[in-house]
């Protein structure tokens, strides 16, 4: 499933609406090259979900944590090497309970993570700040298909 | 001799006191149904301190401390056996590690079915053991395992045998159990480790000497991974 953004904002106001269908213990792996607009989005969920504190990129902190209205543990493994540093992580506990799950690059190494995720591919397009949001539902994320399409059909 | 005893292998947090007599008291607090965010980091020493304070326990009294050492739940564990090394390092008494399936396995000794505890590892995953009852008690007749509660299963149902599947794993993946043959679930009676076990099998252990060196105690990790992140995406 395919949708396309114009300008950060907009990749941000995507994110934001996106936000209406998460649910505890949910986990979004974020893709796409550098600059392409990873923790923007991250932002857009963030504050979909009511967070209202700056989300920064958690790249040298690796886990940050936001309450909204569901807590938020944003993670980024863009400086882990190993798998086992994930695990070492500890954050098949944060897969359980009422938190949202943001992963930047955690599609690199989306077997760490639970089957059931969604995973958000963000890819420059060839035109100014155009991106493309690829959005790959797996496992019982896929139940969710028809009600993501609906709700951003502004941008498909 | 005292024993304390800690088990934070689920999302049950439990502390037991025991004397080669009995149990003096113990604590649990959460559960499997309990879903709000487990919260042993911050439960854990008030509820050693609560259950020494009613049984007029100091812990400078202990023998022994025993810990069970999962597998299970990554956070709790953590905190479990590093409060268990911390004070039995600094109250100079041994360390006594039992795996938590073990605990859940030793109850049910006097059925004669395989006995198999299951413990939810997260991600549609569960850690296994297969149990035989023997005479005093149970012997484990696999490895640890790590897998998704259809590959258990398939397991149970290869070795054809009247089968009772206990732990939080096994209630939470029920439907995976429900249409084997011979394959009961033990219910929520047992779906987290027993705490007498713990302290029953630790006072066995401590009477015959067999301790180890806080340092040496760890959690039991299954879910390892050699494998090396494929960046390729990732610039030098």
């Amino acid at each position: 499933m395919k949708f396309r953004t114009q300008s950060a904002a907009q990749t941000r106001a995507l994110a934001e609406l996106l936000a209406e269908v998460l649910e505890p213990g949910d986990v979004v792996l974020l893709g796409g090259d550098l600059g392409s607009g990873k923790t923007t989005f991250a932002q857009g969920l963030a504050a979909g979900l009511g967070v209202d504190e700056p989300v920064t990129s958690p790249t040298y902190t690796i886990v940050q944590e936001y309450e909204g209205r569901l807590p938020i543990a944003h993670v980024d493994v863009y400086r882990l090497d190993r798998v086992q540093e994930i695990y070492d992580l500890g954050f098949e506990d944060f897969f359980d309970g009422e938190r949202v799950t943001l992963v930047e690059w955690g599609d690199v190494v989306a077997r760490a993570f639970p089957v059931d995720h969604l995973v958000v591919q963000i890819v420059a397009t060839a035109v100014g700040d155009e991106r493309d949001i690829v959005f790959e539902f797996q496992g019982r994320w896929q139940a969710r298909r028809g009600r993501v399409e609906e709700l951003l059909a502004g941008y498909a | 001799m005292l024993l304390l005893g800690i088990d934070t292998a689920t999302r049950r947090i439990g502390v037991v006191l025991a004397s080669e007599n009995g149990l003096l008291g113990r604590v649990e607090i959460g559960g499997p149904e309990d879903r709000a965010r487990p919260r042993h980091a911050e439960a854990l020493a008030p509820a050693i301190r609560y259950l020494c304070g009613e049984c007029s326990v100091s812990l400078r009294q202990l023998s022994a401390v025993a810990v069970g050492i999962g597998p299970g739940m990554f956070t709790g564990l953590r905190v479990g056996v590093t409060t268990a090394k911390v004070l039995a390092q600094t109250l100079r008494v041994p360390v006594i590690p039992i795996p938590s399936l073990d605990l859940l396995a030793y109850p049910l000794r006097h059925s004669r079915s395989l006995i198999v505890p299951a413990i939810d590892a997260r991600r549609h995953e569960v850690y296994y053991a297969i149990y035989r009852p023997v005479p005093g008690g149970v012997q484990r007749d696999s490895e640890y395992e790590l897998g998704s509660p259809d590959d258990l299963a398939g397991e149970i149902a290869a070795r054809g045998e009247e089968t009772l599947v206990c732990g939080d794993g096994a209630q939470r993946f029920a439907a995976s159990f429900h249409d084997l043959d011979r394959v009961e679930l033990a219910g929520a009676a047992h779906a987290a480790p027993s705490l007498s076990a713990l302290a029953e099998l630790a006072i066995a252990r401590y009477e015959r000497e067999e301790f180890s060196p806080p340092s040496e105690v760890l959690p039991m990790y299954l879910r390892r991974s050699d494998a090396e992140i494929a960046w390729q995406s990732r610039s030098a």
